[in-house]
């Protein structure tokens, strides 16, 4: 038994919804990855209370602090320990299974203790003052310092925490996707799909994993030399250049953009990987290899730097055409979808479609991105920025991305955790969960935009103060029915029955 | 028209405006292939290929259509037209530290163009317009640290009390970092 396994087993309630099925010869490719699904589910159940908190502070008038808390750690929960985390899972389970490499070893281990650590470290940040919301606002961790809002303990907790997830985002999880990829012997025993680089739902996981890697050095160099200094390795004065308001957001930006646009390069390919196997011909072909893997590259290309469109509003700290570079980039990461919706729909128009729960999960958080891109696009032009910039809009646009990349890793899962866990799904609590999902992220998603739109701020402790509770009840009732969809995924697993010896062996397996 | 598709609401609305086709696809497609019969298409290559050309090209023409129309609005060319000296103007520097803003001035005229100068000292701070009816009419990111003031050109046309808030985090008491405008009547105007 791995430790990953025993861990598992050891942990309450959530181990019992991911004990690994050791029958099937497969836990050298299921262990890492159900620990690491398992935390995240921990993170989940977190940061939805954090988020319904956020509006509750506001309903009961309690103190803005309490709201200023939530935000940071809901949002910092949200998006790394879950959903991170569980695309990291589900990722590295398909990889595993389409390249036939056990997930071993050293490094996936290092993976789950730096993103665990590090969410816990920011917590503890978190609650011992260091309320910086979830993009940090460089340089108010400092500033707050000096003001004597927080302390500078908790600053060096807190960068800590940020330090190891960045570590296991840009450095650890590409450098394991990677050495997965191209490095160590393929075992027969293993492999569940055999899959080339040639296939758009391994070129997308590859695509992001470099572009992770490669769009987070910069401000892995900037961390490291500010925690060196935080922690007095080296003088102040040598990390002078890191502590630079331009230099930092820059960085920040240039990998926070690309890490949205890394993740939804994997969901699109995983969508790519997963569609075609529940096609009812039994084609399990797309409509066209080439128009998915175009889609990607035009993807990939476009928004490398379109990251520009946040901070057009600084003009001209940001130079003009810089702007228009960044306005027209998002634009054009339009043309990319347009030619991934055209390859879903007119694959599943060709072939038909199994409306499993599963890849209807999927399908319909693949929908809830198209929504947020649309959103992104308009927000990153110029004209529109100016009278959006700053408000809910952007946490609309922010949440949506993270809970449909979410919804479609659960609908994912849906497929890889009968290979897990050896135990099947009930598929009438399936469609519940994915009704109620569709209804709390579609409802949030506009009633977010539509405060956007009205001036609602974001990050804002105050919503009476132009009538903008009214979106903040609203936002309270979808959170809860979202909550609900969670409750109903969680309760699924928890009750999940096993499969029958006959088709115990590799029910799931693709 | 164009005034309201370029505000908040008219962003809203175009988004809604995109979303809905898809949408509407979507539900199609999911429903007819998969709810009431699921098995393959005969619909030949040759008219899914037209399919594609042409949402494609819908796609296209309406992005650049939205982005060249969009042009007039962009608050950094009349920004750069006036830094350029090519209008007169009424300028209001102001520098922004946790939690207020110091202002050279509350009061401007409407119908004159106003250019914002603005600064943060300590962090990160925004500088937004709220109109009295509450609709938000621009914002500005201001980044300490950086050589050139952040810049906005604004022409206001109606008299009133106008709300500036701070739309960046900057630190537990973001949401009281706020202050006012007094738009007059213009003085030319007779």
């Amino acid at each position: 038994m791995t430790i990953a396994t025993a861990i598992i087993r050891g942990t309450p309630v959530f181990g019992r919804m991911f004990s690994v099925d050791k029958s099937t010869g497969l836990e050298e490719i299921n262990a890492w990855p159900a620990l690491m699904i398992m935390a995240s589910f921990i993170w989940l159940a977190v940061a939805g209370l954090l988020g319904v908190a956020m509006p509750a502070t506001q309903m009961f008038d309690l103190d803005s602090g309490h709201f200023y808390t939530a935000l940071t750690l809901h949002g910092a929960a949200l998006a790394f320990p879950f959903s991170f985390q569980l695309m990291i899972g589900v990722g590295l389970h398909r990889s595993g299974g389409c390249v036939g490499k056990p997930i071993t070893g050293w490094l996936p281990a290092l993976c789950f203790i730096t993103m665990n650590l590090g969410a816990a470290l920011l917590t503890v940040a978190v609650l011992m003052g260091f309320k910086v919301s979830l993009v940090v606002m460089f340089p108010l961790p400092l500033v707050g310092a000096q003001m004597g809002i927080w302390s500078m303990n908790s600053v060096i907790v807190g960068f800590t925490g940020i330090y190891l997830v960045l570590a296991c985002m840009i450095l650890l999880y590409p450098l394991l996707g990677l050495s997965m990829l191209f490095f160590g012997k393929k075992r027969r025993d293993l492999v569940l799909s055999e899959r080339s680089l040639n296939d758009p739902g391994m070129l997308g996981m590859t695509l992001a994993a470099l572009t992770l890697l490669i769009s987070g050095l910069p401000l892995v160099a900037v961390g490291t030399a500010l925690l060196l200094a935080l922690y007095g390795v080296i003088p102040m004065s040598m990390a002078a250049w890191a502590a630079e308001p331009v230099v930092f957001q820059y960085v920040f930006y240039t990998f926070a953009h690309n890490l949205m646009e890394s993740m939804a390069l994997m969901v699109s390919s995983a969508l790519y990987a997963t569609l075609p196997l529940y096609l009812a011909d039994g084609t399990r072909k797309l409509y066209s290899d080439k128009l998915a893997n175009a889609a990607l590259w035009i993807l990939l290309l476009t928004s490398v730097t379109s990251g520009l469109h946040h901070f057009i509003t600084s003009y001209p700290a940001q130079p003009a055409m810089l702007s228009y570079w960044g306005n027209a980039m998002s634009w054009a990461t339009g043309i990319g979808a347009a030619l991934s919706i055209f390859t879903i729909l007119a694959t599943i128009w060709q072939h038909g479609l199994r409306a499993e729960p599963g890849i209807i999960a999927a399908l319909m958080g693949w929908a809830l991105y198209i929504l947020d891109g649309v959103s992104a696009m308009v927000t990153s032009n110029v004209a529109w920025a100016y009278v959006l910039h700053g408000t809910m809009w952007q946490s609309g646009h922010t949440m949506t991305v993270i809970l449909a990349m979410s919804l479609m890793w659960m609908g994912v899962l849906y497929h890889h955790y009968p290979v897990i866990t050896g135990r099947k799904l009930d598929p009438v609590l399936g469609s519940w969960f994915v009704r109620l999902f569709a209804v709390g992220g579609f409802g949030s998603a506009i009633v977010m935009l539509a405060g956007g739109s009205a001036g609602m701020p974001r990050r804002f402790a105050d919503w009476n103060q132009e009538g903008w509770m009214a979106y903040g009840n609203l936002i309270m009732i979808f959170g809860l029915i979202l909550g609900a969809s969670f409750v109903v995924y969680a309760y699924n697993l928890l009750q999940s029955r096993q499969l029958s010896d006959a088709v115990g062996q590799r029910v799931g397996a693709t | 028209m164009l005034d309201f598709l370029f505000s908040g609401w008219g962003a809203f609305w175009v988004t809604m405006g995109m979303l809905l086709p898809f949408a509407g696809m979507f539900w199609y497609v999911i429903h007819r292939k998969s709810v009431p019969y699921s098995g393959p298409s005969n619909t030949p290559p040759a008219a899914m290929s037209r399919i594609e050309g042409f949402w494609l090209t819908a796609v296209f023409v309406i992005s650049v259509a939205l982005n060249l129309a969009s042009l007039k609005f962009m608050p950094i060319i009349a920004t750069a037209h006036a830094a350029a000296g090519g209008v007169p103007v009424q300028k209001i520097e102001f520098t922004a530290t946790s939690w207020s803003y110091d202002m050279s001035s509350r009061q401007v005229e409407a119908g004159k163009p106003v250019l914002f100068s603005g600064r943060a000292k300590d962090t990160q701070h925004g500088f937004a317009v709220y109109h009295p009816d509450g609709r938000m009419l621009f914002t500005m990111l201001m980044m300490p640290g950086v050589s050139k003031p952040t810049s906005v050109v604004h022409t206001f046309t109606e008299p009133g009390t106008y709300k500036i808030r701070c739309l960046e985090y900057c630190g537990v008491a973001h949401h009281a970092m706020k202050d006012e405008l007094i738009v007059v009547k213009n003085k030319d105007a007779t």
